[in-house]
């Protein structure tokens, strides 16, 4: 006789919540139509809220469930609530755009909603299978929201692009799941942890199966050489959308990255951590220099993304704990600099038509001094610059490779940001030296002006209260080596 | 002759490797990518099950039916992202999805 | 709490007028510096009794730890002795009469806000020098009152040569404040210590002992010395380091007055009677001090004799007097330098003013062979400048008399050959300084008028807030050494110094001087007479006489208007060759290779490796598919070849 008993459902409580109530949205978007946008879409951000004080209030034990699938820890605790603040930012962003540029269709909400389930399904997965899952239930929702302006050809074309390369890296993905699988009789992280703690040397099969699985999550988090996606879908895709890719599956891929590196891969750190050597230094140039030309700021800011990932990937590269702290913080601190910027590329709309180029912002001091203000505050920051948040975010991941010995990364990378804060203070240069082109069309909608806020006050005042940042991400990275 | 694991193995590279270098030597028609990527998928699944019925591990063919059906909600959305694109531009063919670069 | 008071009120003003000087007004800015330092000044002279000349002990007020690494303890704090007392006389007393004056000489000029404020910037860094407890201290108040030099020199901004001599007399001091920081850093090396009290106690440890530089055994306390003395050579303009000082008179006069005759310029012979516990014990860096002391007060003296300028002449003779100073300390009479520091103050002070008083009169005129005849017009001012004049050519019961006929007297007296030569040197001085004062007096004051007559007719005397100062110098130049020689370097000068300043060994040179026999009193005073008498002879007399001597000596005349051709052979071995030097690095190093490679080559090479980024991403799928691929490759081939 087979007993059988039920999972215990509480441990992945958020993520059923947030699955339900994107079904019962979809069911009220179907029912009201598209005029019903905005009520799903504050409804959606309503949900995320509810979902993250679930989160929040959630143990911050390990608890697992699902036949071991499934994982809860204070790890993916930072890491969702990253990713729901980021999704609800996304949707509370997007809410002026979507009626204006007219795609205002309620499926908008619902497919961030249920990206942002994939996501968290991501950050918890203890399994192969749930990691995949999790990252097909994103990747879905998100080729759909790159092609989401379906009368736009550049949108298509991202969505296009996006969906045939993710697909690629799925099946790289899967392929070294398989060989994995194969080759160790588990798919489950815990057992592969155990397994891997003996013998530090991975045969053959096995290594080509954690090449390929991290080529796959690489990707996700558009590290160079599967990068290439990156600027023409964040340039195709509608401003919001951008935005939500930049944000919360960056956050999300990244999370899932470190938890599979650190936790059960950590056996092998040795062989994998001059891959991520590779990967980091090559982002990081890459992000630094291909950003130098670009003229729009959306496909400026995917090569800034593809840095971004580079310097965290410095952290990862530690392949200590500390260095799983330094990339939660710089996580946490990127998607917060992120939002605020493309909140801020989200004002810029001449005569009601959006633009996108650098060179729209001119003179931009003079004609928003504050918009202006505040966009050089996120350029700063993204750049480096003392005092402001993302210094510290790239103090830290240097610091940890450093400490870990990785003194030729860590001087790369502070040559890169140099080389990079050459694109950011260039959009500073252009906002306060040039002469004034068309003025931005006033008011700012409210939504951006709260967004531009909270987020322009966390970079400027991080350095003040940096406590709660890092003690979050230290719990968080001390959760993945039990 | 004996059929072992390694049979398997190698037809499932084959597979992946064909689906791989449809991708990227197709200059044509997204359709052949679209059927690559199936290719690819299967490889995985030979692959998996293979390795299921060697290891008498049932949890390869678990992940085989979930990639399975992974794969049919992939298809279907790279199709309709496909009708949608093939309406803006009037072409699928891959050489000319080149709006944007640089 | 007074010293603070006295050091800190020039400060305040400086600082509120600088900053606020625009929104306060030019007559607020006025009044509250010169309020500020007469305040100081009146403070100076109850420390002066008290210190100086009553009872009172030394006192060290201790202010702020400025530097604590290690060893190197460094704190602000204000000490006053006698030394400084006077020191603070002298400064605070000639500030204030000069702030005051100035009120009335930078009438016309739109900046006067900014004028008061340089000056009690000024006021302040001398203060500090003065009070310092420590060198670098010192070294700050050093560096101040250079920084406020060059500002004011170059006050009138919009003239080129007024920015040349600023950047002159910048770069000229830089040499000699080289050689004091080096002195400060050795010091710091050898003792341990950066503060007087320190030092003073281990130098007579130090004395005598040895140290080995490039192969070569120098004593140590000689060599310290001698660095410290270059530093002294730049700010007090002794020979070698003297060029900035005439080019200095571009400045406002009452700058020149305060700065480049009264005070800053005595700073070195300041430092270096602060510092006698120290070069006591390094007799030959004594004996250089005195040679380059008779050759500077002989040098200036003889180019001075034909300068036209009446500010330059007056400026050479400021830089003559220095070398008496010289002379003096260099032989160990450091109260007679500091006496003569104290009256010179005043006469030249006066003679500047006055000179100034004069340039106001004919509208910005400053050569003196357009002058002539004044004495009918501004009588007042001239009574006032023959005052200073005598009192600098040590005509006996004038101020500079006590202290000048001492100084050769001190010279006479000594033994060796260093003194012997400083003797000569300081004798014909006295007959020049006597034939080119008095000739600066006949030119300007007598004999026809030669400026235009329309300048003659606005010539007028000074206004009261230019005159009242003038008066109270003419007093002090008249009267100041009659009623202090004894306590500087009289009967009272044991129970005047006390500690503050040290002479080794039984001799006391001033001592010496006293019983110098009576009938060398009279040969000073005779020279000075003769120099007089043969200057009237020649500007009054018989004024086609000079240029027929010129005529005659062409080369010497030559060489003396031409400043011996100090300019023009630094020219030739530092400035062309630094000029070269600097050109081609700029343009070969900087420009071609570091330019080259660097910035811009970078720059060029960034440019270019962001363009192939930007290539690389073609917008086709297969390529972006193949990169995937490639990527998949390299890392599958790192691991089967690394791992």
């Amino acid at each position: 006789m087979i007993e059988s008993r039920l999972p215990d459902f509480m441990t992945a409580l958020p993520e059923i919540w947030l699955a339900g109530a994107a079904m019962l949205l979809l069911l009220i978007g179907v029912f009201r139509g598209n005029g019903g946008t905005r009520m799903v879409s504050w409804l959606a951000v309503v949900a995320i809220a509810v979902a993250f004080v679930m989160v929040a209030v959630s143990p911050a034990e390990r608890e697992v469930t699902f036949a071991g699938m499934f994982v809860s820890d204070s790890f993916a605790k930072f890491a969702k609530e990253l990713v729901l603040i980021g999704s609800a930012a996304t949707i509370i962003m997007s809410l002026g755009y979507i009626r204006r540029e007219g795609m205002e269709r309620f499926e908008f909400p619902i497919l961030i909603l249920t990206a942002t389930v994939g996501m968290m399904l991501m950050v918890s997965a203890n399994d192969l299978i749930a990691l995949y899952l999790g990252l097909e239930l994103q990747s879905l929702s998100l080729y759909v929201l790159a092609a989401f302006k379906r009368d736009s050809l550049r949108s298509t074309e991202a969505g296009l692009k996006y969906f045939v390369l993710g697909a690629l890296s799925s099946g790289m993905l899967l392929y070294g799941c398989s060989l994995i699988y194969g080759f160790t009789g588990t798919t489950n992280f815990d057992s592969l942890t155990t397994l891997f703690q003996g013998d530090a040397q991975a045969g053959i099969g096995l290594v080509f199966g954690i090449v390929f699985l991290i080529a796959g999550l690489a990707f996700k988090i558009s590290a160079v050489p599967f990068h290439m996606w990156t600027p023409d879908v964040y340039e195709g895709a509608t401003t919001p959308i951008t935005a939500f890719f930049a944000a919360a599956p960056k956050v999300a891929a990244m999370s899932l990255f470190v938890r599979v590196l650190i936790s059960p891969l950590v056996g092998v750190a040795a062989q994998w951590q001059q891959v991520i050597v590779a990967i980091a230094i090559a982002s990081m140039l890459l992000g630094a220099f291909a950003a130098i030309r670009q003229t729009n700021i959306k496909r400026l800011m995917a090569y800034s993304s593809i840095g971004h990932m580079g310097f965290a990937l410095v952290g990862l590269a530690a392949g200590t704990t500390d260095g799983a702290q330094s990339v939660m913080t710089y996580l946490a601190i990127y998607m917060v600099m992120n939002l605020g910027t493309f909140a801020a590329i989200l004002a810029m709309k001449v005569k009601g038509e959006m633009v996108e180029n650098v060179s729209d912002l001119s003179g931009l001091a003079r004609t928003q001094p504050m918009l202006a203000f505040v966009l050089a505050v996120f350029m700063f920051s993204l750049a480096g610059i003392p005092p402001l948040a993302g210094f510290f975010a790239k103090f830290y991941v240097f610091k940890a490779a450093i400490d870990a010995g990785l003194f030729t990364l860590a001087i790369v990378g502070v040559l890169a940001s140099v080389v990079g804060a050459f694109y950011y203070i260039r959009i500073i240069k252009v906002m306060y030296f040039d002469e004034p082109g068309d003025a931005f069309d006033l008011p700012v909608a409210g939504e951006l002006r709260l967004v531009m806020t909270v987020t322009g006050l966390f970079t400027l005042l991080f350095v003040v209260f940096p406590t709660p940042i890092l003690a979050w991400a230290q719990g968080a990275a001390a959760a993945l080596i039990p | 002759m004996e059929i072992g694991i390694g049979h398997y193995l190698t037809v499932g590279a084959i597979l992946f490797t064909l689906g791989i270098f449809g991708i990227f030597l197709n200059r044509k028609n997204v359709i052949i990518i679209l059927m690559s990527v199936e290719l690819m998928l299967l490889a995985v699944n030979i692959n998996l099950v293979g390795f299921s019925a060697f290891l008498n591990d049932l949890v390869g063919q678990v992940f085989a039916m979930f990639i399975l059906t992974v794969a049919a909600a992939e298809a279907a959305i790279g199709l309709a992202i496909l009708v949608v694109y093939f309406r803006n531009r009037g072409t699928i063919a891959v050489e000319d999805i080149n709006l944007m670069k640089g | 709490m007074i010293y603070v008071l006295i050091v800190f009120l020039p400060a305040l003003a400086a600082v509120l007028v600088g900053l606020l000087g625009r929104r306060l007004g030019d007559r607020a800015s006025q009044l509250l510096t010169c309020l500020a330092v007469t305040a100081s000044a009146l403070l100076s002279l109850v420390v002066f009794f008290d210190i100086a000349l009553g009872s009172g002990e030394p006192q060290r007020v201790q202010l702020l730890t400025w530097i604590l690494s290690e060893e190197l303890r460094v704190q602000w704090a204000l000490y006053v002795d006698t030394l400084t007392a006077v020191m603070l006389v002298v400064v605070n007393v000639v500030s204030a009469l000069v702030h005051w004056y100035s009120i009335g000489y930078m009438d016309h000029d739109p900046h006067k806000p900014r004028f008061m404020a340089y000056l009690s910037l000024f006021t302040f860094a001398m203060l500090m020098l003065v009070t310092a407890d420590n060198l670098v201290q010192m070294f700050f108040g050093w560096e101040g009152v250079g920084l406020a030099s060059y500002l004011l020199i170059g006050f009138w901004y919009e003239k080129p040569s007024a920015n040349a001599a600023a950047i002159k007399a910048f770069v000229v001091n830089r040499v000699g404040d080289f050689g004091f920081a080096l002195g400060i850093f050795g010091i710091f090396f050898v003792f341990g210590a950066v503060d007087f009290a320190s030092i003073f106690q281990t130098a007579p440890n130090v004395a005598g002992k040895t140290w080995t530089f490039l192969g070569m055994q120098l004593d140590i306390l000689t060599t310290l010395t001698m660095l410290l003395f270059v530093g002294a050579m730049g700010k007090s303009a002794q020979l070698f380091l003297h060029t900035w000082l005439p080019d200095a008179m571009e400045g406002p006069t009452p700058v020149s007055a305060l700065i480049h005759a009264a005070t800053m310029v005595t700073a070195g012979v300041f430092m270096v009677c602060r510092l006698s516990p120290v070069f006591e014990y390094a007799p030959d860096t004594l004996a250089v001090v005195t040679i380059i002391g008779a050759s500077t007060a002989f040098f200036a003296a003889t180019v001075g004799l034909v300068q036209n300028d009446i500010k330059r002449i007056v400026a050479y003779s400021t830089c003559s007097q220095l070398g008496y100073m010289f002379m003096a300390v260099g032989l160990s009479a450091y109260s007679a330098a500091m006496f003569h520091l104290f009256t010179h103050a005043f006469f030249k002070a006066l003679l500047f003013l006055g000179s100034g008083a004069v340039i106001h009169a004919l509208h910005d005129e400053q050569d003196i062979r357009r002058m002539g005849g004044l004495w009918s017009i501004m009588p007042l001012t001239g009574i006032m400048m023959w005052a200073g004049t005598l009192s600098l050519a040590g005509i006996p019961f004038f101020s500079g008399y006590y202290s000048k006929d001492l100084i050769v007297e001190v010279a006479f007296a000594g033994h060796g050959l260093v003194a012997q030569y400083a003797f000569w040197m300081a004798l014909i001085g006295v007959f020049l300084t006597a034939f080119y004062s008095s000739r600066l007096m006949w030119m300007t004051f007598h004999g026809p008028a030669r400026a235009e007559k329309s300048v003659m007719a606005h010539a007028h005397e000074p206004p009261l807030v230019m005159g009242i100062p003038l008066m109270i110098l003419t007093l002090g130049a008249i009267a100041v050494g009659f009623f202090t020689h004894d306590y500087f370097t009289g009967h009272e000068m044991q129970e005047f110094w006390r500690e503050s300043l040290l002479v080794l060994g039984d001799h006391d040179p001033i001592e010496a001087a006293h019983h110098a026999p009576l009938w060398f009193k009279f040969v000073p005073l005779g020279l000075a007479g003769a120099g007089i008498a043969l200057s009237w002879y020649m500007y009054i007399r018989n004024p086609a006489l000079p240029r027929r001597i010129a005529e005659t000596n062409w080369p010497l005349y030559q060489f003396l208007l031409n400043k011996w051709y100090f300019d023009e052979l630094y020219d030739l071995v530092f400035v062309r060759p630094a000029r070269w030097l600097g050109r081609t690095l700029w343009k070969g190093g900087d420009g071609r290779i570091i330019d080259g490679f660097g910035p811009d080559g970078l720059a060029a090479m960034v440019g270019n490796l962001a363009r192939r980024a930007g290539q690389a991403q073609t917008g086709y799928l297969y390529h972006y598919a193949f990169a995937m691929l490639i990527g998949i490759a390299l890392i599958v081939t790192w691991f089967l070849v690394a791992g």
